[in-house]
Protein backbone atom coordinates (compact mmCIF):
# COMPACT_ATOMS: atom_id res chain seq x y z
CA UNK A 1 0.00 0.00 0.00
CA UNK A 2 2.79 2.38 0.85
CA UNK A 3 5.09 3.75 -1.79
CA UNK A 4 8.23 1.67 -1.79
CA UNK A 5 10.87 3.73 -0.08
CA UNK A 6 14.34 3.80 -1.51
CA UNK A 7 13.62 1.14 -4.09
CA UNK A 8 16.04 1.29 -6.96
CA UNK A 9 15.53 -2.01 -8.64
CA UNK A 10 13.45 -5.01 -7.68
CA UNK A 11 12.42 -8.24 -9.29
CA UNK A 12 8.81 -9.11 -8.62
CA UNK A 13 9.17 -12.63 -9.91
CA UNK A 14 6.25 -12.13 -12.27
CA UNK A 15 6.75 -13.71 -15.70
CA UNK A 16 6.83 -11.27 -18.55
CA UNK A 17 5.80 -11.71 -22.16
CA UNK A 18 9.39 -12.02 -23.32
CA UNK A 19 10.26 -14.83 -20.94
CA UNK A 20 12.05 -12.61 -18.49
CA UNK A 21 10.70 -11.05 -15.35
CA UNK A 22 8.99 -7.75 -14.69
CA UNK A 23 11.51 -5.32 -13.27
CA UNK A 24 10.55 -2.42 -11.05
CA UNK A 25 12.92 0.43 -11.70
CA UNK A 26 13.21 3.77 -10.06
CA UNK A 27 13.33 6.76 -12.41
CA UNK A 28 14.28 10.14 -11.03
CA UNK A 29 13.65 12.25 -9.02
CA UNK A 30 16.82 13.99 -10.15
CA UNK A 31 16.65 13.10 -13.79
CA UNK A 32 17.20 15.88 -16.31
CA UNK A 33 14.19 14.92 -18.37
CA UNK A 34 11.68 15.07 -15.53
CA UNK A 35 11.40 18.88 -15.72
CA UNK A 36 12.03 19.37 -12.06
CA UNK A 37 11.98 16.57 -9.54
CA UNK A 38 9.53 13.91 -10.56
CA UNK A 39 10.06 10.36 -9.42
CA UNK A 40 8.51 7.49 -11.32
CA UNK A 41 8.40 3.90 -10.24
CA UNK A 42 8.26 2.02 -13.50
CA UNK A 43 7.42 -1.66 -14.05
CA UNK A 44 9.39 -2.84 -17.03
CA UNK A 45 8.98 -5.87 -19.21
CA UNK A 46 12.20 -5.81 -21.17
CA UNK A 47 12.11 -2.23 -22.29
CA UNK A 48 8.34 -1.94 -22.37
CA UNK A 49 6.44 -0.10 -19.70
CA UNK A 50 3.80 -2.14 -17.88
CA UNK A 51 3.05 0.32 -15.12
CA UNK A 52 4.03 3.75 -13.91
CA UNK A 53 3.55 5.18 -10.48
CA UNK A 54 4.46 8.86 -10.21
CA UNK A 55 5.77 9.92 -6.81
CA UNK A 56 5.46 13.65 -6.31
CA UNK A 57 5.96 16.11 -3.52
CA UNK A 58 9.68 16.79 -3.85
CA UNK A 59 8.98 20.46 -4.59
CA UNK A 60 6.19 20.90 -2.07
CA UNK A 61 6.70 24.33 -0.54
CA UNK A 62 3.43 24.73 1.33
CA UNK A 63 2.27 27.62 -0.82
CA UNK A 64 -1.36 27.19 0.21
CA UNK A 65 -0.38 27.30 3.88
CA UNK A 66 1.74 30.40 3.32
CA UNK A 67 -1.17 32.16 1.65
CA UNK A 68 -3.21 31.78 4.84
CA UNK A 69 -0.57 33.67 6.79
CA UNK A 70 -0.29 36.54 4.31
CA UNK A 71 -2.64 39.44 3.78
CA UNK A 72 -4.66 39.59 0.58
CA UNK A 73 -2.31 41.93 -1.25
CA UNK A 74 0.79 40.07 -0.07
CA UNK A 75 -0.39 36.73 -1.42
CA UNK A 76 0.37 37.78 -5.00
CA UNK A 77 4.07 37.32 -4.41
CA UNK A 78 3.55 33.69 -3.48
CA UNK A 79 1.34 32.91 -6.48
CA UNK A 80 4.27 33.74 -8.75
CA UNK A 81 6.20 30.84 -7.44
CA UNK A 82 4.17 27.68 -7.87
CA UNK A 83 4.10 27.50 -11.66
CA UNK A 84 7.43 29.23 -12.11
CA UNK A 85 7.20 29.28 -15.88
CA UNK A 86 4.05 31.39 -16.00
CA UNK A 87 3.98 33.78 -13.03
CA UNK A 88 1.70 36.50 -14.52
CA UNK A 89 -0.98 33.93 -15.36
CA UNK A 90 -0.94 32.67 -11.77
CA UNK A 91 -1.18 36.26 -10.57
CA UNK A 92 -4.15 36.74 -12.87
CA UNK A 93 -6.06 33.76 -11.47
CA UNK A 94 -5.56 35.00 -7.93
CA UNK A 95 -6.30 38.63 -8.76
CA UNK A 96 -9.50 37.74 -10.63
CA UNK A 97 -10.68 35.59 -7.73
CA UNK A 98 -10.11 38.31 -5.14
CA UNK A 99 -11.74 40.89 -7.40
CA UNK A 100 -14.75 38.68 -8.02
CA UNK A 101 -15.25 38.20 -4.31
CA UNK A 102 -14.98 41.95 -3.69
CA UNK A 103 -17.13 42.82 -6.71
CA UNK A 104 -14.42 44.97 -8.26
CA UNK A 105 -14.00 45.53 -11.98
CA UNK A 106 -10.60 46.71 -13.22
CA UNK A 107 -10.33 49.48 -15.87
CA UNK A 108 -10.04 48.51 -19.58
CA UNK A 109 -6.37 49.43 -19.84
CA UNK A 110 -5.51 47.13 -16.96
CA UNK A 111 -7.48 44.32 -18.63
CA UNK A 112 -5.59 44.80 -21.88
CA UNK A 113 -2.24 44.87 -20.09
CA UNK A 114 -3.22 41.69 -18.30
CA UNK A 115 -3.96 40.05 -21.63
CA UNK A 116 -0.61 41.22 -23.01
CA UNK A 117 1.27 39.82 -20.04
CA UNK A 118 -0.69 36.54 -20.18
CA UNK A 119 0.11 36.01 -23.83
CA UNK A 120 3.77 36.91 -23.40
CA UNK A 121 3.89 34.40 -20.58
CA UNK A 122 2.20 31.75 -22.67
CA UNK A 123 4.82 32.33 -25.35
CA UNK A 124 7.72 32.14 -22.93
CA UNK A 125 6.29 29.04 -21.29
CA UNK A 126 5.85 27.30 -24.66
CA UNK A 127 9.36 28.36 -25.65
CA UNK A 128 10.83 26.71 -22.58
CA UNK A 129 8.76 23.64 -23.30
CA UNK A 130 9.87 23.49 -26.92
CA UNK A 131 13.51 24.11 -26.13
CA UNK A 132 13.75 21.48 -23.43
CA UNK A 133 11.66 18.91 -25.29
CA UNK A 134 13.85 19.40 -28.34
CA UNK A 135 16.89 18.90 -26.19
CA UNK A 136 15.51 15.66 -24.81
CA UNK A 137 14.45 14.23 -28.14
CA UNK A 138 17.61 14.87 -30.11
CA UNK A 139 17.13 18.39 -31.45
CA UNK A 140 19.84 20.05 -29.42
CA UNK A 141 19.84 23.42 -31.17
CA UNK A 142 16.19 24.07 -30.28
CA UNK A 143 17.16 25.24 -26.82
CA UNK A 144 19.40 27.99 -28.19
CA UNK A 145 16.74 29.31 -30.56
CA UNK A 146 13.91 29.16 -28.05
CA UNK A 147 15.81 30.71 -25.17
CA UNK A 148 16.89 33.57 -27.43
CA UNK A 149 13.27 34.70 -27.81
CA UNK A 150 12.43 33.86 -24.23
CA UNK A 151 15.15 36.22 -23.13
CA UNK A 152 13.50 39.02 -25.08
CA UNK A 153 10.29 38.29 -23.19
CA UNK A 154 12.14 38.32 -19.88
CA UNK A 155 13.65 41.67 -20.84
CA UNK A 156 10.14 42.95 -21.40
CA UNK A 157 9.06 41.59 -18.01
CA UNK A 158 11.93 43.50 -16.49
CA UNK A 159 10.98 46.68 -18.29
CA UNK A 160 7.35 46.59 -17.19
CA UNK A 161 7.63 45.19 -13.67
CA UNK A 162 11.26 45.34 -12.61
CA UNK A 163 11.56 41.56 -12.39
CA UNK A 164 12.55 39.10 -15.04
CA UNK A 165 10.74 36.01 -13.82
CA UNK A 166 8.60 36.45 -10.72
CA UNK A 167 6.94 39.61 -11.84
CA UNK A 168 4.01 39.98 -9.38
CA UNK A 169 2.81 42.38 -12.05
CA UNK A 170 -0.90 41.57 -11.98
CA UNK A 171 -2.41 42.15 -8.58
CA UNK A 172 -5.91 42.51 -7.13
CA UNK A 173 -7.27 45.86 -8.26
CA UNK A 174 -5.22 46.24 -11.41
CA UNK A 175 -1.57 45.98 -12.32
CA UNK A 176 1.62 47.11 -10.63
CA UNK A 177 2.44 49.98 -13.01
CA UNK A 178 1.46 51.32 -16.38
CA UNK A 179 3.40 50.11 -19.41
CA UNK A 180 6.32 52.33 -20.23
CA UNK A 181 6.72 53.69 -23.80
CA UNK A 182 9.88 51.59 -24.09
CA UNK A 183 7.91 48.46 -23.20
CA UNK A 184 5.38 49.16 -25.94
CA UNK A 185 8.22 49.73 -28.38
CA UNK A 186 9.89 46.46 -27.38
CA UNK A 187 6.57 44.67 -27.67
CA UNK A 188 5.99 46.04 -31.15
CA UNK A 189 9.44 44.90 -32.30
CA UNK A 190 8.85 41.51 -30.73
CA UNK A 191 5.47 41.04 -32.43
CA UNK A 192 7.01 41.89 -35.80
CA UNK A 193 9.86 39.45 -35.35
CA UNK A 194 8.09 36.55 -33.68
CA UNK A 195 6.17 34.97 -36.60
CA UNK A 196 9.44 34.50 -38.49
CA UNK A 197 10.96 32.90 -35.40
CA UNK A 198 8.06 30.47 -35.11
CA UNK A 199 8.66 29.55 -38.76
CA UNK A 200 12.26 28.92 -37.80
CA UNK A 201 11.25 26.52 -35.03
CA UNK A 202 8.93 24.74 -37.41
CA UNK A 203 11.72 24.44 -39.95
CA UNK A 204 13.77 22.73 -37.31
CA UNK A 205 11.13 20.39 -35.94
CA UNK A 206 7.93 19.88 -37.92
CA UNK A 207 9.42 17.80 -40.71
CA UNK A 208 12.49 16.70 -38.78
CA UNK A 209 12.63 12.90 -39.21
CA UNK A 210 14.05 12.27 -35.72
CA UNK A 211 11.46 14.50 -34.06
CA UNK A 212 8.65 12.88 -36.04
CA UNK A 213 9.86 9.36 -35.29
CA UNK A 214 9.99 10.13 -31.60
CA UNK A 215 6.60 11.82 -31.31
CA UNK A 216 4.16 10.49 -33.92
CA UNK A 217 1.98 7.75 -32.49
CA UNK A 218 3.61 8.10 -29.08
CA UNK A 219 1.57 8.76 -25.94
CA UNK A 220 -1.91 8.44 -27.35
CA UNK A 221 -4.68 9.98 -25.30
CA UNK A 222 -8.13 9.45 -26.75
CA UNK A 223 -10.61 12.35 -26.57
CA UNK A 224 -12.82 10.42 -24.15
CA UNK A 225 -9.90 9.63 -21.87
CA UNK A 226 -8.76 13.23 -21.95
CA UNK A 227 -12.22 14.40 -20.86
CA UNK A 228 -12.64 11.82 -18.14
CA UNK A 229 -9.14 12.31 -16.73
CA UNK A 230 -9.73 16.03 -16.51
CA UNK A 231 -6.87 16.93 -18.83
CA UNK A 232 -6.73 20.55 -19.91
CA UNK A 233 -4.70 22.86 -22.07
CA UNK A 234 -2.65 21.43 -24.94
CA UNK A 235 -3.30 17.94 -23.53
CA UNK A 236 -7.04 18.09 -24.24
CA UNK A 237 -6.70 20.21 -27.38
CA UNK A 238 -4.06 17.81 -28.70
CA UNK A 239 -6.79 15.18 -28.40
CA UNK A 240 -9.09 17.13 -30.67
CA UNK A 241 -11.36 18.82 -28.13
CA UNK A 242 -11.59 22.58 -28.61
CA UNK A 243 -11.67 23.46 -24.93
CA UNK A 244 -9.87 26.70 -24.21
CA UNK A 245 -10.99 28.76 -21.24
CA UNK A 246 -10.15 31.94 -23.13
CA UNK A 247 -12.94 31.04 -25.57
CA UNK A 248 -15.28 28.86 -23.56
CA UNK A 249 -15.37 30.86 -20.33
CA UNK A 250 -13.73 34.19 -21.23
CA UNK A 251 -12.11 36.36 -18.59
CA UNK A 252 -10.26 39.68 -18.59
CA UNK A 253 -11.80 40.72 -21.90
CA UNK A 254 -10.59 37.77 -23.99
CA UNK A 255 -13.98 37.72 -25.73
CA UNK A 256 -12.93 40.92 -27.57
CA UNK A 257 -9.95 39.34 -29.31
CA UNK A 258 -10.04 37.31 -32.46
CA UNK A 259 -8.08 34.11 -32.33
CA UNK A 260 -8.52 30.46 -33.11
CA UNK A 261 -8.42 27.63 -30.63
CA UNK A 262 -5.57 25.37 -31.70
CA UNK A 263 -6.56 21.72 -31.86
CA UNK A 264 -5.11 18.60 -33.36
CA UNK A 265 -6.79 15.27 -33.99
CA UNK A 266 -3.53 13.35 -33.76
CA UNK A 267 -4.06 12.63 -30.03
CA UNK A 268 -0.32 11.96 -29.64
CA UNK A 269 2.85 13.81 -28.67
CA UNK A 270 3.17 15.26 -32.18
CA UNK A 271 -0.39 16.58 -31.97
CA UNK A 272 0.40 18.35 -28.72
CA UNK A 273 3.48 19.84 -30.36
CA UNK A 274 1.38 21.14 -33.26
CA UNK A 275 -1.12 22.63 -30.82
CA UNK A 276 1.61 24.53 -29.00
CA UNK A 277 3.12 25.87 -32.22
CA UNK A 278 -0.31 27.07 -33.34
CA UNK A 279 -0.92 28.61 -29.94
CA UNK A 280 2.29 30.58 -30.24
CA UNK A 281 1.11 32.01 -33.56
CA UNK A 282 -2.30 32.82 -32.07
CA UNK A 283 -0.66 34.46 -29.05
CA UNK A 284 1.22 36.79 -31.39
CA UNK A 285 -2.09 37.65 -33.07
CA UNK A 286 -3.69 38.47 -29.72
CA UNK A 287 -0.68 40.57 -28.75
CA UNK A 288 -0.96 42.56 -31.98
CA UNK A 289 -4.67 43.25 -31.38
CA UNK A 290 -4.08 44.15 -27.75
CA UNK A 291 -1.26 46.53 -28.60
CA UNK A 292 -3.15 48.24 -31.43
CA UNK A 293 -6.29 48.69 -29.37
CA UNK A 294 -4.65 49.40 -26.02
CA UNK A 295 -7.10 51.81 -24.37
CA UNK A 296 -5.98 54.87 -22.45
CA UNK A 297 -6.86 55.47 -18.86
CA UNK A 298 -5.95 54.31 -15.39
CA UNK A 299 -4.45 50.86 -14.75
CA UNK A 300 -5.83 50.47 -11.24
CA UNK A 301 -9.22 50.68 -9.62
CA UNK A 302 -9.84 54.01 -7.95
CA UNK A 303 -10.27 52.61 -4.47
CA UNK A 304 -8.02 53.89 -1.72
CA UNK A 305 -9.22 51.12 0.60
CA UNK A 306 -7.72 48.51 -1.72
CA UNK A 307 -4.66 50.06 -3.33
CA UNK A 308 -2.14 52.51 -1.91
CA UNK A 309 -2.41 56.17 -2.95
CA UNK A 310 0.12 57.52 -5.44
CA UNK A 311 3.40 58.67 -3.94
CA UNK A 312 2.87 62.37 -4.64
CA UNK A 313 -0.46 62.42 -2.77
CA UNK A 314 1.27 61.32 0.41
CA UNK A 315 2.98 64.68 0.67
CA UNK A 316 -0.17 66.77 0.38
CA UNK A 317 -3.08 64.77 1.75
CA UNK A 318 -3.56 63.59 5.32
CA UNK A 319 -6.20 61.14 4.17
CA UNK A 320 -3.74 59.54 1.77
CA UNK A 321 -1.30 59.03 4.64
CA UNK A 322 -4.02 57.36 6.71
CA UNK A 323 -5.03 55.09 3.84
CA UNK A 324 -1.41 54.22 3.21
CA UNK A 325 -0.84 53.41 6.86
CA UNK A 326 -3.98 51.31 7.18
CA UNK A 327 -3.20 49.37 4.02
CA UNK A 328 0.32 48.47 5.01
CA UNK A 329 -0.36 47.69 8.65
CA UNK A 330 -3.68 45.94 8.37
CA UNK A 331 -4.49 45.38 4.70
CA UNK A 332 -8.01 45.24 3.42
CA UNK A 333 -10.66 42.67 4.17
CA UNK A 334 -12.60 40.70 1.61
CA UNK A 335 -16.31 39.88 2.16
CA UNK A 336 -16.95 36.38 3.49
CA UNK A 337 -17.67 33.80 0.83
CA UNK A 338 -15.89 31.61 -1.65
CA UNK A 339 -15.19 31.81 -5.34
CA UNK A 340 -13.47 29.76 -8.02
CA UNK A 341 -11.84 31.42 -11.02
CA UNK A 342 -10.03 29.53 -13.76
CA UNK A 343 -7.68 30.94 -16.37
CA UNK A 344 -5.91 29.26 -19.25
CA UNK A 345 -2.19 28.98 -18.65
CA UNK A 346 0.34 27.47 -21.01
CA UNK A 347 -0.34 24.12 -19.40
CA UNK A 348 -4.09 24.22 -19.07
CA UNK A 349 -6.66 25.21 -16.54
CA UNK A 350 -5.00 27.15 -13.78
CA UNK A 351 -7.64 27.84 -11.18
CA UNK A 352 -7.78 29.61 -7.89
CA UNK A 353 -10.36 28.74 -5.23
CA UNK A 354 -10.53 31.28 -2.46
CA UNK A 355 -12.45 31.16 0.79
CA UNK A 356 -12.70 34.32 2.82
CA UNK A 357 -14.01 34.58 6.36
CA UNK A 358 -14.30 38.36 6.11
CA UNK A 359 -10.90 39.12 7.62
CA UNK A 360 -7.77 40.61 6.10
CA UNK A 361 -6.22 37.21 5.43
CA UNK A 362 -7.62 34.36 3.33
CA UNK A 363 -9.13 31.39 5.15
CA UNK A 364 -8.17 29.00 2.38
CA UNK A 365 -6.55 29.37 -1.01
CA UNK A 366 -6.50 26.34 -3.26
CA UNK A 367 -4.65 26.33 -6.54
CA UNK A 368 -6.09 23.97 -9.10
CA UNK A 369 -3.01 23.33 -11.14
CA UNK A 370 -3.16 21.89 -14.62
CA UNK A 371 0.10 19.99 -14.20
CA UNK A 372 -1.19 18.09 -11.17
CA UNK A 373 -4.21 16.81 -13.05
CA UNK A 374 -2.44 16.26 -16.38
CA UNK A 375 0.22 14.16 -14.69
CA UNK A 376 -2.44 11.65 -13.67
CA UNK A 377 -2.88 10.82 -17.35
CA UNK A 378 0.78 9.80 -17.58
CA UNK A 379 0.13 6.15 -16.83
CA UNK A 380 -2.68 5.94 -19.39
CA UNK A 381 -0.46 7.50 -22.06
CA UNK A 382 2.73 5.56 -21.56
CA UNK A 383 1.54 1.97 -21.07
CA UNK A 384 3.24 -0.44 -23.49
CA UNK A 385 5.63 2.20 -24.76
CA UNK A 386 9.41 2.03 -24.54
CA UNK A 387 11.30 3.75 -21.77
CA UNK A 388 12.69 6.29 -24.22
CA UNK A 389 9.16 7.18 -25.32
CA UNK A 390 8.30 7.99 -21.74
CA UNK A 391 10.67 10.94 -22.00
CA UNK A 392 8.68 12.28 -24.95
CA UNK A 393 5.44 11.73 -23.06
CA UNK A 394 6.59 13.48 -19.89
CA UNK A 395 7.92 16.24 -22.10
CA UNK A 396 4.70 16.87 -23.99
CA UNK A 397 2.59 16.57 -20.85
CA UNK A 398 4.60 19.66 -19.85
CA UNK A 399 4.17 19.30 -16.12
CA UNK A 400 5.95 21.94 -14.09
CA UNK A 401 6.78 20.21 -10.86
CA UNK A 402 6.54 23.36 -8.79
CA UNK A 403 2.97 23.58 -9.98
CA UNK A 404 2.29 19.92 -9.28
CA UNK A 405 3.55 20.05 -5.70
CA UNK A 406 2.73 23.66 -4.89
CA UNK B 1 -30.50 13.33 -12.16
CA UNK B 2 -29.76 14.61 -8.71
CA UNK B 3 -32.65 13.94 -6.35
CA UNK B 4 -34.06 17.12 -4.87
CA UNK B 5 -34.25 15.65 -1.38
CA UNK B 6 -30.45 15.20 -1.28
CA UNK B 7 -29.96 18.96 -1.40
CA UNK B 8 -29.91 20.45 2.07
CA UNK B 9 -29.08 23.99 1.07
CA UNK B 10 -28.32 25.93 -2.07
CA UNK B 11 -27.15 29.39 -3.00
CA UNK B 12 -24.88 31.57 -5.05
CA UNK B 13 -21.52 32.85 -3.84
CA UNK B 14 -19.96 35.66 -5.92
CA UNK B 15 -21.71 34.28 -9.01
CA UNK B 16 -20.82 30.62 -8.39
CA UNK B 17 -23.73 28.27 -7.81
CA UNK B 18 -23.44 25.82 -4.96
CA UNK B 19 -25.41 23.13 -3.19
CA UNK B 20 -24.87 21.40 0.11
CA UNK B 21 -25.50 17.68 0.53
CA UNK B 22 -25.20 15.44 3.54
CA UNK B 23 -21.79 13.77 3.75
CA UNK B 24 -23.30 10.28 3.60
CA UNK B 25 -25.10 11.10 0.33
CA UNK B 26 -22.15 12.66 -1.46
CA UNK B 27 -21.67 9.68 -3.77
CA UNK B 28 -25.34 9.66 -4.77
CA UNK B 29 -25.25 13.38 -5.44
CA UNK B 30 -22.07 13.29 -7.52
CA UNK B 31 -23.13 10.20 -9.47
CA UNK B 32 -26.39 12.01 -10.24
CA UNK B 33 -24.51 15.08 -11.39
CA UNK B 34 -22.24 13.02 -13.58
CA UNK B 35 -25.27 11.38 -15.19
CA UNK B 36 -26.59 14.91 -15.75
CA UNK B 37 -23.58 15.72 -17.88
CA UNK B 38 -21.23 17.20 -15.31
CA UNK B 39 -18.38 15.09 -16.64
CA UNK B 40 -15.45 16.93 -15.17
CA UNK B 41 -14.46 17.25 -11.55
CA UNK B 42 -12.39 20.40 -11.71
CA UNK B 43 -11.02 20.01 -8.23
CA UNK B 44 -11.79 18.60 -4.84
CA UNK B 45 -10.53 20.15 -1.67
CA UNK B 46 -11.26 20.81 1.96
CA UNK B 47 -11.75 23.94 4.02
CA UNK B 48 -11.07 23.95 7.74
CA UNK B 49 -13.61 26.15 9.53
CA UNK B 50 -11.95 25.98 12.92
CA UNK B 51 -12.79 29.17 14.86
CA UNK B 52 -14.41 30.75 11.82
CA UNK B 53 -16.95 33.23 13.16
CA UNK B 54 -18.16 34.51 9.78
CA UNK B 55 -21.22 32.26 10.13
CA UNK B 56 -22.51 29.14 11.87
CA UNK B 57 -20.83 26.10 10.32
CA UNK B 58 -22.47 22.66 10.59
CA UNK B 59 -19.09 20.99 11.08
CA UNK B 60 -15.41 21.81 11.14
CA UNK B 61 -14.38 20.40 7.76
CA UNK B 62 -16.08 21.32 4.52
CA UNK B 63 -15.32 19.10 1.53
CA UNK B 64 -15.75 21.03 -1.71
CA UNK B 65 -16.31 19.44 -5.11
CA UNK B 66 -16.34 21.66 -8.17
CA UNK B 67 -17.96 19.98 -11.17
CA UNK B 68 -18.35 21.27 -14.68
CA UNK B 69 -20.49 20.42 -17.66
CA UNK B 70 -18.26 20.68 -20.72
CA UNK B 71 -21.20 21.05 -23.11
CA UNK B 72 -23.27 23.73 -21.39
CA UNK B 73 -20.25 25.20 -19.52
CA UNK B 74 -22.23 25.24 -16.30
CA UNK B 75 -20.36 24.87 -13.06
CA UNK B 76 -21.62 23.70 -9.73
CA UNK B 77 -19.99 23.48 -6.35
CA UNK B 78 -21.03 20.67 -4.05
CA UNK B 79 -20.32 21.01 -0.35
CA UNK B 80 -20.41 18.37 2.32
CA UNK B 81 -19.60 18.93 5.97
CA UNK B 82 -17.81 16.34 8.05
CA UNK B 83 -16.64 16.16 11.62
CA UNK B 84 -14.97 13.55 13.72
CA UNK B 85 -11.45 12.36 14.36
CA UNK B 86 -10.46 11.50 11.76
CA UNK B 87 -13.22 13.01 9.62
CA UNK B 88 -14.53 10.43 7.15
CA UNK B 89 -16.30 10.68 3.83
CA UNK B 90 -16.82 8.31 0.92
CA UNK B 91 -14.34 8.37 -1.92
CA UNK B 92 -15.58 9.37 -5.38
CA UNK B 93 -12.51 8.24 -7.33
CA UNK B 94 -14.55 5.74 -9.37
CA UNK B 95 -17.10 8.40 -10.38
CA UNK B 96 -14.51 11.05 -11.22
CA UNK B 97 -10.99 9.67 -11.90
CA UNK B 98 -9.19 13.00 -11.20
CA UNK B 99 -10.47 12.72 -7.63
CA UNK B 100 -7.89 10.02 -6.97
CA UNK B 101 -4.95 12.34 -6.40
CA UNK B 102 -7.10 15.17 -5.05
CA UNK B 103 -8.38 12.88 -2.31
CA UNK B 104 -4.87 11.77 -1.47
CA UNK B 105 -3.85 15.40 -1.25
CA UNK B 106 -6.80 16.24 0.98
CA UNK B 107 -5.98 13.29 3.20
CA UNK B 108 -2.35 14.34 3.35
CA UNK B 109 -2.93 17.99 4.16
CA UNK B 110 -6.18 17.84 6.17
CA UNK B 111 -6.34 14.30 7.50
CA UNK B 112 -9.74 13.63 5.96
CA UNK B 113 -10.09 9.88 5.40
CA UNK B 114 -11.80 8.85 2.17
CA UNK B 115 -13.51 5.48 2.60
CA UNK B 116 -12.71 2.88 -0.08
CA UNK B 117 -9.95 4.89 -1.68
CA UNK B 118 -7.57 2.45 -3.45
CA UNK B 119 -4.33 4.02 -2.24
CA UNK B 120 -4.88 6.56 0.49
CA UNK B 121 -1.29 7.55 1.25
CA UNK B 122 0.49 10.83 1.62
CA UNK B 123 1.18 12.45 -1.71
CA UNK B 124 2.93 15.78 -1.10
CA UNK B 125 4.42 15.39 2.36
CA UNK B 126 6.97 12.67 3.18
CA UNK B 127 5.50 9.31 4.15
CA UNK B 128 6.68 9.59 7.74
CA UNK B 129 5.33 13.09 8.32
CA UNK B 130 3.36 13.65 11.50
CA UNK B 131 0.28 15.86 11.36
CA UNK B 132 -1.73 17.46 8.60
CA UNK B 133 -0.26 20.84 7.66
CA UNK B 134 -3.26 22.64 6.19
CA UNK B 135 -5.36 22.26 9.31
CA UNK B 136 -5.81 25.61 10.96
CA UNK B 137 -4.40 24.39 14.27
CA UNK B 138 -1.16 23.26 12.62
CA UNK B 139 1.27 26.10 13.31
CA UNK B 140 3.01 28.00 10.55
CA UNK B 141 6.73 27.53 11.01
CA UNK B 142 5.98 24.79 13.50
CA UNK B 143 7.86 22.05 11.75
CA UNK B 144 11.21 21.10 13.18
CA UNK B 145 14.24 21.59 11.01
CA UNK B 146 15.45 18.36 9.52
CA UNK B 147 18.90 17.07 10.50
CA UNK B 148 18.91 19.09 13.69
CA UNK B 149 19.91 17.68 17.06
CA UNK B 150 16.29 17.00 17.89
CA UNK B 151 16.10 14.70 14.89
CA UNK B 152 15.50 11.54 16.92
CA UNK B 153 12.70 13.07 18.93
CA UNK B 154 10.41 14.26 16.19
CA UNK B 155 10.97 11.73 13.46
CA UNK B 156 8.44 9.14 14.43
CA UNK B 157 6.05 7.47 12.10
CA UNK B 158 2.39 8.47 12.42
CA UNK B 159 0.01 5.95 13.94
CA UNK B 160 -1.73 5.38 10.65
CA UNK B 161 0.04 6.14 7.40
Amino acid sequence: MNTPQGVTIAKTGEKSAFGGEILTVNFGPHHPSTHGVLRLIVDLDGEQIRGIKPVIGYLHTGIEKQMEALRWQQGVVVTDRHDYLSPPINNLAYALAVEKLMGVEVPPRAQALRVIMSELTRLSSHLVWMGTSGLELGAMSMLMYCFRERDTILDMNEEISGFRMHTSYIRPGGVFADATPRFLEMLDTFIRAMPAHVDEYEDLLTMNPIWRARTIGIGRLSPDDAKVLGASGPMIRGSGIAWDLRKTMPYSGYENYEFEVATSNDCDCYGRYLVRVKEMREAVKILRQALDRLPDGPVNVDDRKMLPPPREELETSMEAVIHHFKLFTEGYSVPAGDVYVAVESGRGENGCYIVSDGTHKPRRVKFRSASFVNLQALERMSLNHMVADMIAIIGTADAVLGDVDR
Amino acid sequence: MIAEELIIDRGVSAGDEWITVAAEHVRDALAGLRADGYLLLTFLTCVDHLADSSRQWPARFEIVYQVRNLETREQLRVRAFVDGDPPRIDSVHDIFPPANWDERETYDLFGVVFNDHPNLTRILMPDDWVGHPLRRDYPVGGETVEFSEEHERWQTAPDKA
